[in-house]
């Protein structure tokens, strides 16, 4: 029997940035899921509950911090640790990520070992066997 | 001559922060941001800064139109400051459509908590006009296309494009440009992950070129000297330094500067708009720069 392992969510507009995401966990026994748009990623949590989520603000349609307002009308993800990373560096988009419960928030650029440290420091996380 | 046969683009609020009705900056205008967009018999007003008190007493004065729409960046004071003060809002037989960021009922808390006691002597209550507050983010309205952006300014903030007989005009009044490209201490990383994180800020950058690429009318934030900016980092403004190069890597047409620190008199804002002129003359570019001042008009259909 094994364990069930986490999912991290991440929902970031650059293709480029979720794959820096897949390449940084790809040795951690993790399910990853990635949206490139924030209204798709909002439509897959009204059913589903990740261990983590990642979320950049300045996407197409609704930026992150709208985004992370609207899941936590949601029950089941009220709790759920939520990390802002972005390029958006001002103290007013941290105090209200905050207010709506994000654990962190992180500026871009990061690499992978970064993106791993992270992860482990919110979850509880096994190398891929 | 009639303006109402005119398709035009008029500045009625061109300042950042706060208004500065001082004797020293009148030949550019002291009105915080509102820029009017008037096509086909339609109005369309970015932004209620304090411009756009001017701007209401201008349209009680005709006939033609009794409906409006608003699109607010965001809801710093700079930016809603004349709503209070907008007279078709209180009287009845007028329409107006506001639109901004957030949904409906968070625009209009947006828009009405600075007429809350004790802030203001006149509820929201006393708006007779026929108020809605929109909630799509693409938009039509009359001849007006109207895509809104997100920008780098606390809080969230939108940029407009705005597609109008086949021009395109931007107005980004509050975008802080150099959080597009930090630069890297590139000894950090391993050099896969550099190539993915370059590639990661080309893609942003780029992502707002194309957003930005070949508009007709670029009215875009160009509130600081280098040198200031550098103290105010992080407040959300560009240097005029800044907006210029990026106008011209956009392929921009005519570039217009726009929500200018209202400690920089007419004298001053007219070196930096010499020193812009400068800068495109040296890269050999045909963009058109102008300083955004109360009152100018642009006729829509004569841009090229």
């Amino acid at each position: 029997m094994t364990d069930k392992m986490p999912t991290i969510m991440v929902v970031d507009d650059s293709p480029t940035a979720i794959r820096l995401y897949q390449y940084a966990v790809e040795p951690l026994a993790v399910n990853l899921k990635c949206f490139t748009s924030p209204i798709e990623a909002l439509g897959y949590l009204q059913e589903h509950q990740p261990e983590l989520l990642l979320l950049d603000i300045l996407m197409p349609s609704m930026d992150g911090l709208s985004l992370l307002k609207n899941l936590r009308q949601l029950s089941h993800l009220k709790e759920v640790p939520v990390i802002i990373i972005t390029s958006k560096d001002f103290t007013q988009d941290r105090n209200i990520a905050k207010q709506q419960g994000a654990v962190d928030f992180i500026i871009k650029p990061l690499g992978f070992k970064e993106i791993r440290n992270i992860v482990a420091k919110y979850i509880e996380v096994k190398p891929k066997q | 001559m009639n303006n109402n046969k005119l398709n035009y683009i008029r500045f009625w609020g061109v300042r950042g922060s706060y208004p500065a009705p001082f004797g020293s900056h009148l030949r550019v205008g002291g009105n915080t941001s509102c820029v009017e967009l008037r096509v086909d018999n339609h109005i369309l007003i970015c932004d209620g800064g304090t411009g756009i008190i001017p701007l209401g007493k201008a349209l009680m004065e005709q006939q033609d139109i009794k409906e409006i729409t608003i699109i607010l960046t965001h809801y710093h004071l700079d930016h809603i400051s004349g709503l209070p003060f907008f007279i078709p809002a209180f009287v009845p037989g007028w329409k107006i459509n506001i639109y901004g960021p957030g949904n409906q009922q968070e625009i209009k808390q947006s828009v009405f908590g600075q007429m809350l006691d004790p802030y203001f002597p006149v509820e929201a209550e006393k708006w007779l006009a026929d108020i809605d507050y929109l909630n799509n983010d693409q938009l039509e309205y009359g001849p007006f296309k109207i895509e809104p952006f997100y920008v780098h300014h606390p809080g969230t903030t939108y940029g407009y494009r705005i597609q109008v007989h086949d021009k395109i005009i931007i107005y980004a009044s509050d975008n802080e440009l150099s959080f597009i490209e930090k630069p890297l201490n590139e000894d950090e990383f391993e050099p896969d992950e550099l190539q993915l994180i370059k590639t990661m800020q080309a893609e942003e950058r780029d992502k707002y070129l194309n957003f930005f690429d070949n508009a007709d009318v670029f009215i875009h934030d160009t509130q600081y000297t280098p040198e200031d900016y550098a103290k105010k980092r992080g407040w959300g403004h560009s240097s005029y330094i800044e907006t210029t190069n990026f106008a011209m890597d956009a392929n921009v047409k005519q570039l217009y500067l726009f929500h200018v620190d209202p400690n920089y008199d007419d004298t001053k804002i007219e070196e930096l708009h010499h020193h812009m002129v400068k800068l495109i003359h040296e890269r050999q570019s045909n963009m058109a720069c102008h300083i955004a001042r109360e009152g100018l008009i642009i006729d829509i259909d004569r841009l090229k």
